[in-house]
């Protein structure tokens, strides 16, 4: 176990927050909340004795922005209102705007599935881990998520 | 040889390069300067470390207060007999 002193802490902030941000970013569709998420995943990883290595912290910051996510979805069904407020990223082009559409039209624990197994590449264990899910759940989770991802490229016409 | 959790190359194929173009959307990222995450967790770490001070002190006033009344009512029984 061991604290980030602030030279390490302003490296490490450099080198996972865009990824975090983006993989927030995705998952809730609310840039507004993706800024709180990653922030507040950054202050309990300074406030909590995390393992020293750089892919223990990587793993507590996906774990605790995932449940903070969590955390949000419970709270936004009783105030749906709130998602409005949100800074809301366009995509200037129509096909990004497509990809972008298609992908808010998954629910969002598929969303965070896809994202953490395509674009983090991480194992079934790692995504466990991060959703706070048991790891012989996940091989049929992702399963699930990628089948319902085809089925909705195939309706809406998108080509790889 | 595929497994029943598996979908065929073409759909797998789809379903990576899909998200290879989620992965590449624009975004506007505004997270904080890392500076100023990093005091507000020295603020709240301080805060943390006061708290964790003052929570023995905390628990102990109740005991107190009632220490004190009961020691308030004993010498009040005690003086009975010389404020008749």
């Amino acid at each position: 176990m061991a604290r980030l002193d602030e030279g390490a802490f302003t490296s490490f902030y450099g080198r996972a927050t865009r990824a975090l941000w983006s993989y927030v970013y995705r998952v809730t569709g609310n840039a507004a909340d993706a800024d709180d998420i990653v922030q507040e995943a950054f202050l309990r990883l300074l406030r909590a004795e995390v393992g020293a290595s750089e892919e223990d912290r990587r793993r507590y910051l996906y774990r605790i922005a995932s449940n903070l996510i969590v955390d949000r979805w419970r709270i936004g069904r009783h105030e749906e209102g709130s998602r409005a407020r949100g800074r809301e990223v366009q995509p200037a082009a129509d096909i990004d705007r497509d990809i972008a559409h298609t992908f808010a039209e998954l629910a969002p624990r598929e969303r965070a599935l896809l994202w953490l197994a395509y674009v983090e590449e991480d194992s079934h264990e790692e995504i466990a881990s991060s959703l706070g899910l048991r790891r012989g759940s996940i091989k049929v989770l992702l399963f699930r998520a990628r089948r319902r991802l085809r089925d909705l490229l195939r309706a809406k016409g998108i080509q790889s | 040889m595929t497994s029943w959790f598996d979908l065929n190359e073409d759909d797998e194929r789809a379903v990576a390069a899909f998200m290879t173009r989620v992965a590449a959307l624009p975004s506007a990222m505004g997270a904080a300067d890392p500076m100023q995450v990093w005091w507000k967790a020295q603020l709240l770490r301080r805060w943390d470390a006061e708290r964790r001070v003052h929570a023995p002190l905390d628990a102990i006033q109740p005991l107190e207060i009632a220490a004190g009344l009961g020691t308030a009512a004993f010498l009040l029984y005690l003086s009975l007999p010389y404020l008749r």
